[in-house]
This record gives structure tokens, C-alpha cells and sequence, in this order.
């Protein structure tokens, strides 16, 4: 009786609408939150903070982002790498115009700034639709990238055309620069990845995820009814590239410290991003989640078992990495296209009915 | 049942009080001639529905009936002609601001949303009721709540309505033909609408289903004072459901009036029965 409906009768609409509407379910959700939060923080070192833990955290915001537009509301984009960079080139200027602007709200309005830029490159998204659309976002992606290259006054005229993040505090106790502790980068981290996909959840589960879905399942039909185009499709632009905006300030300035801008945005990371959201589950929070640790945590074991274990040639052990990869994403697209979250789905349907699958 | 369903409905009466009399001009559409390039769909046709009553807009294949809801909703931009809305003359009018208007309709080919359950598809109908922002709505505690289960009371209602209670949480796109057409007009009558426009009903049903969307209609029509105005094939549907019928042919209006008068006028005879255009 671990897995049970059974007992857990829904009265009101209010329990109907819940995150988690099994208890079992709640329970061992809320019992993951406290060993993230209470637990690893006393336990984290060095190596899962930078290797695994962190950058889990960041893509993990990356993929919640990519899914709001491409998988709840349908818009294909090859931008994020491009709005991972406005959002770190954004935290930059404002970490070092105002040195004593608490790092939280620097990282909150990068976000706020990529957002603006999202939506002005998603204005082409009333007009053009699937490929043509994700030509358009690569467009953007290769745009941004030349123009963070080419004007030196955002990267504050440094020589190396490097950005670099000074050192900042939360509460006292610093987040950025070379001096923070590995705990309080993650807790960091893990809080704003907490209160967004919170947010997230909300938004796609009422009026407003309907709205895009609508638009994305059927886009005329949902204008007839009521769902206005232009808005609707601006405001996953908004909110997406809000959402990445927030993770490139932070995969800046509180994962690399330093960044080069066509090394660490580059075309790669947009498809990583795309690759997390489809193999994870398009249109599915839980989806971001699992995508982005998939594609997190696989090369670190890959390395560890190929490198670390059986002794295999760096390199070698990299272009299997790549090869798997490309693979699976071939096997999900072909033989599961809800990913990961709905194999998830799935094995709870059978562990419901577990041992009388009737 | 049905009695506090009305309730629920009543309650959302925003768009009731329209100062139109049962009986008065709820649309009037006048002189509207609608070309794609050389194709005339529509040629200089008006008619008027009636508040309270179901009109029927009847024809042969091609004749234009889809165009002319297109029109009447937004979707399609008449070249010449006059459309009058609930005693306003409109210009130019996208899909949403007819929908804004309170003019909701359904399709001739199924559009519902099918990545999205029956109760998301029939909650999405009722977009334009809810006003709550994003902010309040990523919060979701307070205000979007309420506004939330508002709204799914309501909605709770549409689905004890049309019978739809067991597929509530069912994705749409695994229903029957059948089915996925009730929650269609679930998703419609959700909107609370001022003027229900349906594009072939009951196209592809047997004959059960037809008996129950009929009904379905009716009681629409007279529970929740809808006015109705519906494309139909079968002649027998039209004749039962109706209080006046339109017959359009090869873009004109052919016919106008009471179903027992309609069903005797040579020119709708001849166009059923397919007698060749001199
Ligand atoms: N979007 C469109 N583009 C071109 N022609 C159209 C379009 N919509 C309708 N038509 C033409 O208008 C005429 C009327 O079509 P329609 O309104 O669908 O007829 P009905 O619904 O009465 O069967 C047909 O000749 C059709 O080919
Ligand atoms: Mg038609």
C-alpha cells in the first residue's frame, strides 16, 4: 500500500487541482526537498558542486525555460544559447554599474532584460511558424553571439573580451567569485530553481498554460475562441527567455565565473537545451527536470565508467558520449516523443494497479 | 440536474444584458459578398438571426455556409457588406474580438485541442471570462485560485450537461468521433456565449448520436436562452430543430423562412435535387 489512489478520494476542485494529487506522492516529494535542501548542503564538496550538482540546477532552469515555449506553447527555438548570453552579458554590466545591487536582484533583472530581447525576437512568431520559425531563432542565436563579440562595451573594453564575475554575498556569505563556498552556490541555486519552477507549475497548470497550449495544439482555433495570437505567443517568449535569461546569469556568474561569450553560448547549448526538453518530455515540468539531469549526469558517468574505469582514451570515451546521445535522442523522437516524463507516467500506472494489473 | 446548472450559468451574466428584446435582431448581416481570387464564395447575401431562436443555414456542398460563419466570426473579411452585432455595426474584427463579443462557435472539421484533456479543452472555452493576470496566476494562491475554481464549477456544470462526466481528465485525442464533438460544443457553451454558430453538427454521426445532439441543442437553446445559428445536412434535423432556415446555393441566397415553407419552394427543390444552373 505504498502506491495507492485508493482511500485518497478528491472532495473539492481545489484537492482535484493539486501538484502532486497522490499523498504518497506529496510525501516523497516533500521529503526530497528536505534532503536538497536540509541535507546535501552539509555534504557537498568541490567536485558535485561544479561537475554535477550546480550545472544540474542551472540546465535544469534552461530546460524548464525551452519547455514553456517549445513545449507548451509549440514555438520551436534555436535561440537559447543566444538568451543565455543576454542573460549573463546583462548580469555582468549590472554587477559591475552597481556593485552593491544584492546579487538575487542582478540575477533578476538579467532575467527581466532577456526577457525584452526574447520578445523581440519572438515578434517574427506571429507570421512564421515551425522550421521557418526555428531558422529565425537561429538567426537570433548567431546575432547575439556577433554582437557580444563585436561591441567591447559589453564586456567593459577587457582585453581578452573575457567577462568575469566579481565576488558577491547573500546575507553575508558569497555566491559568486572564487572564495564561495560550494554549499552556498548550490543553495543559491537550488532556491531560485525551487520558487521558479513553483512558478512554472502554476502558470501551465491554469489560464495562462491553457492559453499557450491552446495555441499550440491548434492556433486558429484557439484564436476563434477567444486566446489572442500576438499575446499569447509573446508572453512564452517573456517568459521563457525570463527563465533562461535567469540561468545564464547564474551559469555565469555563479557556475563559470568567467566566460567567453561564443565558447559558453554557443550553438551547442541550444541544442543541448532542445535535446533536454525532447528527451525529457516536451510540454511537461517534470520533463525539464529529468531531461536536464539525463544530459547532466550521463556524460559524468559515461566519463567516470569509460576514463575513470576502464581506462579508454579520453577522446575516445567522448565520441561514444556523443554517439549514445544522438541515439537516444534519435530513440525518443521515434519511439516515445513524451520522453522521459511520460515513461515516468507509465511506471506509476503500473505500479498503481501492482500486483493485479487488471 | 439540469436546474443548478442553470444556476451555475446564470451567475456569469455578463454578456445577457445586451438591451436586445427575444425576438429582436441579434446579428443582421447585409449585402455581404465574400471572393477568394476568382471564386465567389458569397454573393450579396443579408439575413438576420433572431435573439432565442435557432436558424439554420442550409445548402449544397460549396454553397458557402462555412464562409458565411467564417464571416460572421472574424475569420474571413467580407469584401462588401455590413455586419451588425448585437445593435453594433462592426468593421473589421479579428477571430478573438468576435469571440470577446460573445460569438463562439464549432467545426465542420473537429478543432479541439488535443494535446489537452476534455476539461482543459472545455475550461479554455472560457478564456476570455478570466481576467486574472499572469503574476496572480504563477502565484496561483488567492485570487487565481478562486478564480480557477470558479470557473471549473462552472465548466463542472457544462460537463453534467452534456453527459461527459466519465472522460473529464481523458485526452481528446483518444475519443470517439462522437464524443469529441460533444466536447466541442462543450468547449463552445463554455464561452456563455451571446450567439452559438455550429458548422455541421452532426456531420458523421449515427443515428443515436444525432438524437442526442439534437437534444443536446434544443436544450441549450431553451435552458440557457442561447440563440443558435447551425449549418445542417439532414433535411429532417433542420425541419425539426429550426425556427427559420437560410438556403444558400452557389454563393446566393436562395430561400428564407419558416422550415414548412422552405421545404415547398421550388428553388431550394431544385437546388437539393440537383437541378443544373441555366
Ligand atoms: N480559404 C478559402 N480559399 C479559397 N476558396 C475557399 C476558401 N474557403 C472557401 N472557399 C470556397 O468557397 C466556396 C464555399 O465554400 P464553403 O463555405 O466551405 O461551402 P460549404 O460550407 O457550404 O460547403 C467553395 O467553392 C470553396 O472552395
Ligand atoms: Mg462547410
Amino acid at each position: 500500500m505504498l502506491y495507492r489512489e485508493a482511500g485518497d478520494f478528491k472532495t473539492t476542485y481545489r484537492e482535484d487541482n493539486q501538484t502532486f494529487p497522490i499523498k504518497s506522492e506529496r510525501i516523497l516529494f516533500w521529503a526530497a526537498m528536505a534532503f536538497a535542501f536540509l541535507v546535501v548542503p552539509f555534504f557537498i564538496d568541490s567536485y558535485w558542486e561544479k561537475s554535477v550538482l550546480v550545472p544540474l540546477l542551472v540546465w535544469a532552469l534552461v530546460a524548464l525555460g525551452l519547455n514553456i515555449l517549445t513545449g507548451y506553447c509549440g514555438q520551436v527555438s534555436l535561440g537559447t544559447g543566444g538568451f543565455m548570453a543576454v542573460g549573463a552579458f546583462a548580469c555582468y554590466k549590472l554587477m559591475t554599474a552597481f556593485p552593491d545591487l544584492n546579487i538575487f536582484f542582478v540575477v533578476l533583472l538579467s532575467g527581466c532584460v532577456t526577457a525584452l530581447v526574447g520578445m523581440i525576437f519572438g515578434l517574427p512568431s506571429l507570421r512564421i511558424k515551425g522550421f521557418y520559425l526555428a531558422v529565425a531563432t537561429l538567426a537570433a542565436q548567431f546575432f547575439l553571439i556577433w554582437v557580444f563579440n563585436k561591441f567591447a562595451w559589453f564586456y567593459n573594453y577587457s582585453a581578452s573580451g573575457q567577462i568575469t564575475a566579481p565576488e558577491r554575498a547573500v546575507f553575508g556569505i558569497a555566491v559568486t567569485g572564487p572564495n564561495a563556498a560550494p554549499w552556498a552556490t548550490y543553495l543559491f541555486c537550488l532556491t531560485i530553481l525551487f520558487i521558479f519552477a513553483w512558478f512554472a507549475r502554476n502558470l501551465t497548470r491554469g489560464r495562462v498554460g491553457r492559453s499557450w497550449m491552446a495555441i499550440r495544439d491548434m492556433d486558429i482555433a484557439a484564436e476563434i475562441i477567444g486566446v489572442e495570437p500576438l499575446k499569447t505567443k509573446l508572453s512564452a517568449f517573456a517568459v521563457s527567455s525570463f527563465y533562461i535569461g535567469v540561468a545564464g546569469a547564474l551559469f555565469f556568474s555563479v557556475y563559470l565565473g568567467a566566460a567567453e561569450v561564443t565558447e559558453a553560448f554557443g550553438i551547442d547549448k541550444s541544442f543541448l537545451a532542445l535535446f533536454m526538453v525532447i528527451i525529457g518530455g516536451l510540454g511537461s515540468i517534470l520533463g525539464s527536470f529529468l531531461g536536464a539531469a539525463f544530459l547532466v549526469l550521463l556524460p559524468v558517468l559515461l566519463k567516470n565508467l569509460f576514463v575513470g574505469s576502464l581506462g579508454w582514451p579520453t577522446d575516445v570515451a567522448a565520441h561514444i558520449q556523443i554517439m549514445l546521445i544522438g541515439g537516444l535522442i534519435v530513440f525518443f523522437l521515434i519511439v516515445e516523443p513524451h520522453g522521459l516524463a511520460q515513461l515516468w507516467r507509465l511506471a506509476k500506472e503500473k505500479l498503481r494497479l501492482w500486483p493485479f494489473p487488471y | 440536474m439540469n436546474v443548478h446548472i442553470r444556476e451555475d450559468m446564470s451567475r456569469h451574466t455578463l454578456r445577457a444584458d445586451d438591451g436586445i428584446a427575444t425576438g429582436g435582431d441579434l446579428l443582421k448581416v447585409d449585402n455581404i459578398s465574400l471572393s477568394f481570387g476568382g471564386v465567389k464564395a458569397i454573393s450579396d447575401i443579408s439575413f438576420d438571426v433572431r435573439k432565442g431562436e435557432i436558424r439554420a443555414i442550409i445548402g449544397p456542398n460549396g454553397a458557402g455556409k462555412t464562409s458565411m460563419l467564417n464571416v460572421i466570426n472574424g475569420f474571413y473579411h467580407p469584401q462588401e457588406g455590413v455586419i451588425t452585432f448585437r445593435g453594433k455595426t462592426r468593421s473589421r474584427m479579428r477571430p478573438h474580438e468576435a469571440a470577446r463579443q460573445g460569438i463562439a462557435r464549432t467545426f465542420q472539421n473537429i478543432a479541439l485541442f488535443k494535446g489537452m484533456s476534455t476539461l482543459d479543452n472545455i475550461m479554455t472555452g472560457r478564456i476570455t471570462l478570466q481576467k486574472r493576470n499572469m503574476f496572480w496566476h504563477g502565484l496561483w494562491a488567492g485570487p487565481a485560485e478562486r478564480e480557477e475554481i470558479e470557473h471549473r464549477e462552472a465548466v463542472e456544470g457544462i460537463i453534467d450537461f452534456l453527459e461527459i462526466e466519465h472522460i473529464r481528465k481523458t485526452p481528446v485525442g483518444s475519443l470517439p468521433y462522437g464524443l469529441q464533438k460533444r466536447v466541442e460544443l462543450g468547449r463552445a457553451l463554455a464561452a456563455e456565449p451571446a450567439l452559438l454558430l455550429l458548422d455541421e453538427p452532426m456531420a458523421g454521426m449515427n443515428l443515436e448520436e444525432k438524437e442526442d445532439m439534437s437534444r443536446f441543442i434544443l436544450d441549450v437553446n431553451q435552458q440557457f436562452g442561447t440563440t443558435i445559428a447551425l449549418i445542417e445536412h439532414d433535411m429532417g434535423v433542420v425541419m425539426d430543430l429550426s425556427d427559420r432556415v437560410v438556403v444558400l446555393d452557389y454563393g446566393r441566397k436562395i430561400g428564407d423562412g419558416p422550415p414548412d415553407e422552405v421545404r415547398n419552394n421550388q428553388d431550394v427543390i431544385d437546388a437539393y435535387l440537383g437541378v443544373p444552373h441555366e
